[in-house]
């Protein structure tokens, strides 16, 4: 299978008051398209860290990152947000929209700013309403942000981070702030997208959320402390005691 | 502990409260400027008259060397009269002067020379000190001499009595309370009294030159008046009342009312700011004191925290903002006060209350914004400021239904979606811009020579200030056809044809029935009185009709069709008022004779500038150059009718300086409300700016979303202020114009480049400016930060 992503000792280190501190040390993994990968580990052991690195959102202090063969690392900013808003989808855990616009001017924004797709504002339109009935939030297409529950609202990040067609979704503990029936229901909508062929690498705490992947980097002080792979064949419980048990083993 | 927590607060929210600090600063810098400002033009120009000792009533006449029975008869038996004083000068001209040997040019007009031992009104130097003694060799100038000649102290000032010349140096500046202001606008050289007998030395060069000043306290100015009007044979040149004193001063009341506006506009945005950032900074706390509230800590203890950090940063505000009132006072002050003295005794005193009203001010801001405190609750805190509650809908426009692009869609978005907070901008811009525009229109419409009309003059080619020879013939030495032929001739030397004409004043008495006023009636006979503007009725057609303004036929109690009587060189004749008009002349009091009426020279009391008019009617350029040319012919003093509108109304200069600072002015305070704004917008926008980088923004996209709300507040703040210019400009500055006599028919002339062009440019570009420099700061704000928002 070929990567669309491939890491390569990837270090990244913050200086706050003087002192260094290295968040992540030489990591290197690679990522397959149509992957779906969990990124676990303990509060501070570098997660989020690695997914906005790996990303383009933050700038590594050494090592190299290759995005669908591109460099990240010698990109300039305004390289890495067209790489973001055309071949990257971003999915947070504070569901994260723009205040003064509607549930679907959300969605579709990228969209408009995007030059991927040709395509007519009308037709962005239609393919915008298409996403949020798949997801189930057509009915709530006109309302603002703050009119929408948590879960409706994920989802439409969901729409929005795929409105463009990414090649690969990051998402940062993308059912964090949601109910246990919403965090469901926003995972079976990933694992659909990523069913569709959309790369997925997401940053979780949730066991049973990483099981719905089919592989778990486990991240500790910065590094890489071990990987599982998951039989997707397998049932979800099993899934999910399998990777508990690893878990374990890792002194989680 | 509160220590503690603003200690912290102080550090973390530093961009927050510098802001503030910044805006007390500016509210107490404007308010305690302008606070002394009021103060002091308000009752500055009473309190300088009472000063500078001019009494009730003052005569200024000519050919009088103080034994002019027929006015000290009537100043003697008055019975309304308690005390006068004669003041002693010689008439002179100022083309006739030399400055550092060099001719005085920039027009002529009538001057004095005094002894200081004559000298029987207070003149008052730039300290505010009265001028008590003059060196030998020495002369103190007024300020017309300096402000329209730009003579200044050191120069030499060199002029021919008879056969000598005489030369002094300029020892200072000083303020003339009764020819100093911009209307009266005559200069007067006080010198040594040996100096002055040497001047006055020769008796037959300065025979028809003396000249005299009577002040005049009395408790019935009227009967003064009535008095006076018996004595029209006497060379009265002007009389006037205190008021009329007063109202000639207009011109830099003009300036001092506008100025008390832009004080007020000034601390008027300084507060709405201030409020709008107070309730902003505490809105943006909602999570510390939700935090606060769930540990148990009471509403008026949370209150008093937020009080303690508002009263430290207006304290520190109020102290900078007072020091830095100082300046600016002054420089507000001295655009007034160069004719007028203003004495701020409490200055100080005055600068730190207004400094202590704003610190009390804003504590009470503070404690009012503080009462959203109230409504805060713990559960904000947890959700994130999200209560449960659904709210009025956010999104007026959508994105789905636009053709704008992102950038472009959003900002308008923006804009009508936070309706509160980009009102109070544009309210704010739509001021700073009306302030512009209104001192722009007052400026243009006093420099035009639309304005004639209300001069009482006709357009004409080219208006010649032929000085020398006006001033012979007032002096009686030449008659006035001879004066006009010398111009004629000097017009020609230079090969140009053309005709020439004088308006001539004369001053008369007119009465109806015990009414009874002295009043500049005009003629000019090259024209037609049909060839002038009236409000009412028909021009005067035969020599024993006439036309006055509304204001005199008032005082009169007369109208169109009454007859008047009007005493000529001591006989009396009849005459129909045919017409009424408006006009400036003499704060409103003027009339106009026919042309056909025979009238002797010796009664002309005053002049205008000699009228030329090409015969082989040349275009505008063509004038131009020929004005260049004349110039050489009459020392500089040629110009056109534009040019005769700026310089009859005397206030031209000080309104364009005043236009200048209140630009610059704008330009600042609308920079820095962008600035502030801005940067509390980028504070408030922080997560919704990282998202956006993301999800794949540039920061110029950012950058120009940013830019395009403010640039979108400031277009439709100056439009609103383009469109009210007019009518706002009308409201503040009829009142001062209906007192000098322009009545209702003064016209604004609003110019269409200035208004919709050239202030709209530069609001918008100093807005753009200052938040592109601003809206920069967004790239710091990097899309990883998405991770790190609460």
């Amino acid at each position: 299978m070929e990567n669309i992503l491939e890491v390569k000792d990837l270090c990244k280190t913050y200086v706050i008051n003087k002192r260094q501190n290295n968040v992540l040390r030489n990591v290197s993994f690679n990522v397959e398209k149509g992957e779906m990968l969990a990124v676990m580990g303990p509060s501070g052991s570098g997660k989020s860290t690695l997914l906005y690195t790996v990303s383009g959102m933050d700038r590594m202090t050494a090592g190299k990152v290759e995005f669908c063969g591109k460099d990240l690392s010698v990109l300039s900013e305004n390289e890495l947000s067209r790489v973001r808003l055309e071949d990257m989808g971003f999915i947070f855990q504070q569901m994260y929209m723009l205040k003064n616009l509607t549930v679907m001017d959300n969605v579709i924004l990228p969209a408009v700013k995007s030059s991927k797709i040709k395509e007519s504002r009308k037709e962005t339109v239609s393919r915008g309403q298409e996403i949020m009935r798949k997801l189930g939030i057509i009915d709530v297409a006109d309302n603002d942000i703050n009119e929408v529950s948590g879960g409706q609202l994920q989802r439409a990040c969901i729409c929005r981070s795929i409105i463009n067609r990414p090649a690969m979704i990051f998402a940062d503990e993308p059912t964090g702030a949601l109910n246990r029936s919403s965090s469901d229901e926003v995972m079976d909508e990933i694992s659909r997208i990523n069913a569709k062929g959309t790369t997925v690498m997401l940053v979780t705490h949730d066991a049973k959320v990483a099981a719905k992947c089919s592989r778990v980097l486990f991240i500790v002080d910065g590094n890489i402390k071990g990987e599982y792979n998951i039989n997707k064949e397998a049932p979800l419980r099993d899934r999910e005691r399998g990777l508990n048990n690893w878990l374990m083993e890792m002194g989680w | 502990m509160y220590l503690r927590i603003l200690k912290k607060d102080m550090k973390r929210k530093k961009t927050m409260n510098v802001i503030l600090l910044l805006f007390v600063v500016l509210a107490t810098m404007f308010s305690a400027s302008s606070i002394n400002n009021i103060i002091a033009v308000t009752g500055g120009i009473d309190s300088y008259l009472d000063k500078a000792g001019i009494g009730d009533y003052v005569i200024i006449a000519s050919k009088d060397n103080g034994e002019n029975n027929a006015i000290t008869d009537i100043l003697d038996n008055d019975p309304s009269i308690t005390e006068w004083r004669g003041e002693e000068q010689l008439m002179y001209t100022t083309e006739k002067l030399y400055i550092n040997g060099d001719k005085l040019t920039g027009g002529g007009k009538w001057c004095f020379f005094l002894g200081i031992g004559n000298v029987r009104l207070n003149f008052f130097d730039s300290d505010n000190d009265k001028l008590a003694k003059v060196k030998k060799g020495e002369v103190y100038i007024t300020t017309p001499l300096a402000r329209d000649y730009s003579v200044s102290e050191g120069d030499e000032i060199s002029f021919t009595i008879g056969e000598r010349m005489f030369t002094y140096k300029i020892a200072g500046i000083v303020r003339d309370a009764l020819l100093g202001s911009g209307l009266m606008n005559n200069p007067r050289m006080i010198m040594n009294d040996e100096d002055y007998a040497d001047i006055m030395s020769d008796a037959d060069a300065v025979h028809d030159l003396r000249s005299r000043v009577y002040y005049i306290d009395t408790n019935d100015v009227s009967s003064v008046k009535t008095s006076l009007s018996e004595a029209t044979s006497t060379g009265i040149m002007f009389d006037g009342d205190r008021a009329m004193i007063k109202t000639s001063y207009i011109m830099d009341m003009l300036v001092a009312v506008l100025l008390l506006i832009v004080s007020i506009c000034l601390i008027i945005v300084s507060f709405v700011v201030l409020r709008f950032t107070i309730s902003f900074t505490i809105s943006e706390e909602f999570r510390e004191i939700g935090v606060m509230k769930a540990m148990g800590i009471k509403n008026n203890s949370i209150r008093s925290l937020y009080l303690t950090k508002y009263v430290a940063i207006a304290v520190i505000g109020a102290v900078i903002g007072y020091i830095a009132s100082l300046p600016l006072g002054n420089k507000l002050l001295e655009m007034v006060s160069r004719d007028i003295m203003f004495t701020s005794d409490n200055k100080t005193f005055m600068g730190i209350l207004s400094s202590i009203a704003v610190i009390l001010l804003i504590v009470f801001f503070s404690w009012s914004s503080t009462a959203k405190i109230k409504k805060l609750s713990p559960i904000d805190a947890v959700r994130s400021g999200q209560t449960g509650e659904r709210f009025r809908k956010k999104s007026l426009f959508r994105l789905s239904r636009s053709r704008l692009g992102t950038s472009g869609y959003l900002a308008v978005n923006d804009v009508a979606s936070s309706p509160k907070n980009f009102s109070i901008i544009t309210a704010v811009f739509t001021i700073c811009a009306l302030l512009i525009m209104m001192i722009g229109t007052l400026a243009n419409t006093l420099c035009s020579s639309k304005m004639l009309y209300l001069f009482s003059v006709t357009d004409s080619d080219i208006f010649i200030n032929n000085t020398s020879v006006l001033f012979d013939l007032v002096s009686g030495e030449k008659k006035r056809d001879e004066a006009l032929s010398e111009t004629e001739e000097l017009i020609r030397s230079a090969g140009m044809e053309a005709d020439v004409k004088i308006e001539l004043f004369y001053k008369v008495a007119i009465s109806h029935g015990d009414n009874r006023t002295l009043i500049h009636m005009l003629q000019c006979r090259e024209t037609e009185t049909s060839d002038y503007d009236y409000d009412e009725g028909t021009p005067p057609a035969y020599p024993n009709e006439i036309a006055i303004t509304h204001m005199c036929a008032d005082d009169l109690g007369v109208g169109i069709g009454d007859k008047v009587t009007v005493d000529i060189d001591g006989k009396k004749s009849e005459f129909i008022v045919t017409a009424l008009y408006y006009s400036m002349i003499q704060m409103g009091e003027s009339g106009r004779f026919h042309n056909d009426l025979e009238l002797p020279d010796k009664l002309i009391s005053a002049y205008y500038e000699i009228q030329a008019d090409f015969t082989d009617s040349p275009s505008k350029s063509e004038i131009s150059s020929r004005v260049e040319k004349l110039k050489d012919v009459f020392h500089d003093d040629v110009y056109d009718a534009d040019e005769f509108v700026r310089r009859t109304a005397g206030v031209s200069d000080i309104l364009d300086a005043m236009r200048n600072f209140v630009t610059i002015l704008s330009i600042i305070v609308i920079a820095l409300i962008t600035i502030l704004m801005e940067r509390s917008f980028i504070a408030k926008e922080k997560s919704e700016i990282a998202l956006m980088k993301a999800i794949g923004f540039r920061s110029s996209s950012i950058i120009g979303q940013h830019v395009l709300r403010f640039g979108i507040v400031s277009i439709i703040a100056s439009l609103l202020a383009a469109v009210i210019c007019k009518p706002v400009t009308q409201l503040a500055a009829s009142p001062i114009f209906n007192m000098m006599g322009a009545g209702k028919s003064m016209s604004y002339i609003i110019s269409v480049t200035d208004v919709f062009l050239i202030y709209p440019f530069i609001i918008i570009s100093a807005t753009i400016a200052g938040a592109f420099f601003t809206a920069l700061y967004t790239r710091t704000i990097r899309s990883s930060d998405t991770a790190d928002i609460e």
